[in-house]
């Protein structure tokens, strides 16, 4: 599927009133772009031009839908409205707001304030090279937690789940706030029943149930997303995606690496949030957001020395099972 | 690869329903799964639920986009949940395990392969016959020689499963080459329990799955009557092995590859792509624009 991806607008071209300056990414679906309106304002403008349906030369402003293409297009041009949609609806400081909506060039944008700072991915990233024992320190996760679960909280009121909370998709601007970016997964999923949805995620951020097709989704979906996020603000990393936790859990080892360094209910906050069984998490936002907030006296209970010595060993051990599993799977013979 | 799919479940008259069922897939492959609890065990529907979770685990790990090799891949696959199943158990102290027959298909390449465990079945339908199906693991249609003459036994026991505390015996069939237009059926014993195999052909080969497979969940139900047995049924029809281009029912297409990818998905049954003709792009974005208006203005007014 290596195609050459559609050019990008160049510099200058005016859309709807807007003059490009410039492009500020681009992905499978589209092209987001930095443009100016008549006033010198700054928005970020998305373009729905999916690279694997659509194509556009260099110079051109119309893309080009292969006719085998075209339905596919039009669906993936329906979860662009459908994104509009979802994020026309909420008005909240910590979820990015759509501004205006336009057809030109046969496609059509969307426009959005621009936001300037870096993605929590991209903290994360610089706090965890600096190599201390913790990423971010506790305060600052609970009260960035706070305001993203504000956020997603009017997100789930309008009955709609964002499917596709990770540390690429939280933005910290420069004034210091946390905004959800790319609603592009959101869907009004709560109020059907029987709903499929195709298979979608990002390792690690996932929940179990993401991986099937089935109706088991719900808010305990994108609160799953949370608790990773706050692992990899405490580790510095991904968890194991859920089909390796299914295989063998990790996660309590991981987690009690960074006892003594976090509080000890920071980190039943996150295994709560990622428990494999969606109903053994927090039901709702409004749950985790009491837990999360209910700071009385933090306690810190740091490994013994036995407790240290156990982890080692564990770790030995399952490494050991695991070449050996792999060995004898691999000899197995097929009836 | 193109391809429809349609699937149903329906209670009966039981108390719970404890089949289980999904398919998920990559450019290239699919898988289709579908597990019936075991009644007389505890809790059926979670020794089903772990083999559907762990098969699809499996998968997603292990398609990229297509399954190396679909046999061992099965094999490997339905021993892991096995396994699950009875280490639940063990941690949770039960004195019985959870067990659950198993029917699974990977189809790519043009082909499928299939393996299954108990009385769940596949059926494939050709030309309006039926090729083939599988054979129940149960004496009935096993027919053990010997052991029915020793002493009476009820035909349709099984004698293996996932989650018991012996090894599962199953069979693994395929690859065989699909054609166009032919259908691939999953279902659990409560459809054919009620049904005959000529009825479940005829249906199949004359309508589409997405109103077959509703008719005959229907059928079976009327058949079984108060106290009908779960009813489950998968059933896909393979419409032609090129590109993977899918068919109005499913956008499984190749937009994983860029980092807005996952936005790309459809509704199963609401996506009908056509109908998103001009006006109503106009009017979507109409709107949108409408709505964002409302939202600032009861911004302003809160403010």
């Amino acid at each position: 599927m290596s195609k050459v991806k559609p050019s990008s607008l160049p510099p200058d071209t005016v859309i709807g009133g807007y003059r490009v300056v410039r492009k500020l990414s681009a992905g499978g679906f589209g092209v987001v772009y930095l443009g100016v309106d008549s006033e010198g304002q700054q928005f970020a403008i998305k373009e729905y031009l999916p690279s694997s349906l659509a194509s556009r030369a260099a110079g051109e402003l119309l893309p080009q839908v292969l006719p085998e293409k075209l339905s596919l297009y039009r669906l993936g041009l329906k979860s662009f409205f459908e994104e509009g949609r979802s994020l026309a609806q909420i008005s909240h400081g910590s979820v990015v707001s759509v501004l205006n909506f336009f057809r030109e060039n046969e496609t059509v944008y969307m426009v959005m304030n621009y936001l300037e700072g870096g993605t929590l991915q991209d903290f994360i990233m610089t706090a965890r090279d600096l190599k201390k024992s913790k990423v971010f320190r506790e305060s600052t996760i609970r009260s960035l937690f706070d305001e993203i679960l504000r956020g997603l909280r009017i997100v789930h009121q309008h009955k709609m789940l964002h499917l596709d909370i990770k540390p690429a998709n939280i933005f910290i601007t420069d004034d210091n706030r946390a905004v959800m970016i790319d609603f592009g997964a959101a869907r009004e999923v709560l109020s059907k029943e029987g709903n499929f949805i195709r298979p979608m995620y990002t390792p690690g951020f996932a929940a179990p149930e993401m991986y099937r097709r089935d109706s088991s989704m719900g808010p305990w979906t994108d609160i799953y997303a949370i608790g990773a996020c706050i692992y990899a603000c405490m580790q510095g990393y991904p968890p194991n995606d859920a089909p390796q936790r299914l295989e063998k859990d990790r996660l309590s080892l991981a987690l009690s690496r960074l006892r003594g360094i976090y509080s000890d209910s920071l980190i039943e906050v996150v295994e709560w949030c990622m428990s494999l069984d969606a109903l053994a998490r927090p039901q709702s936002v409004f749950a985790l957001q009491k837990e999360l907030s209910r700071e009385s006296a933090r306690r810190y209970t740091k490994l013994s020395v036995s407790e240290r010595v156990r982890l080692q060993f564990d770790n030995v051990v399952s490494d050991t099972k695991k070449t050996v599993r792999k060995v004898s799977i691999s000899g197995s013979r097929l009836k | 690869m193109k391809f429809s799919v349609f699937q149903l479940s329906r209670i009966g008259g039981r108390a719970m329903n404890e089949d289980r069922m999904g398919y998920c897939y990559t450019r290239e492959s699919g898988l289709f799964v579908l597990a019936d609890g075991m009644g007389g065990h505890p809790e059926g529907e979670v020794a089903a639920q772990i083999a559907l979770d762990t098969i699809s685990a499996f998968y997603q790990k292990q398609a990229e986009p297509l399954v190396v090799d679909p046999a061992q891949f099965l094999a490997d696959a339905v021993l892991a949940a096995h396994r699950r199943i009875v280490r639940y158990a063990s941690q949770k102290g039960m004195l019985d395990t959870p067990r659950t027959t198993l029917v699974a298909a990977v189809v790519q390449g043009a082909s499928a392969t299939w393996l299954h465990c108990g009385d769940s079945r596949l059926y494939l339908v050709r030309d309006g016959q039926l090729l083939l199906r599988t054979r129940d693991h149960s004496f009935l249609e096993q027919d053990r020689p010997g052991l029915s003459e020793i002493e009476p036994v009820n035909r349709n026991v099984l004698f293996t499963c996932l989650g018991s505390p012996t090894r599962p015996t199953f069979d693994i069939a395929g690859p065989i080459a699909l054609k166009q237009g032919d259908k691939l059926m999953l279902c659990s014993d409560g459809l054919w329990g009620s049904l005959d195999d000529a009825e479940i052909v005829r249906e199949l080969s004359t309508k589409s799955v997405s109103s077959a497979v509703p008719t005959l969940v229907d059928r079976a139900l009327l058949v079984g009557g108060k106290h009908s047995d779960n009813v489950t049924v998968l059933a896909m029809d393979w419409e032609s092995p090129d590109v993977f281009a899918p068919t109005r029912s499913i956008a499984a297409d190749s937009a994983m590859d860029g980092a807005f990818a996952p936005t790309l998905q459809a509704d199963f049954f609401n996506s009908q792509a056509d109908d998103l003709d001009e006006a109503m792009i106009e009017r979507s974005i109409a709107e949108i624009n409408a709505a964002i208006r409302r939202s600032a203005a009861k911004k302003s007014s809160a403010t």
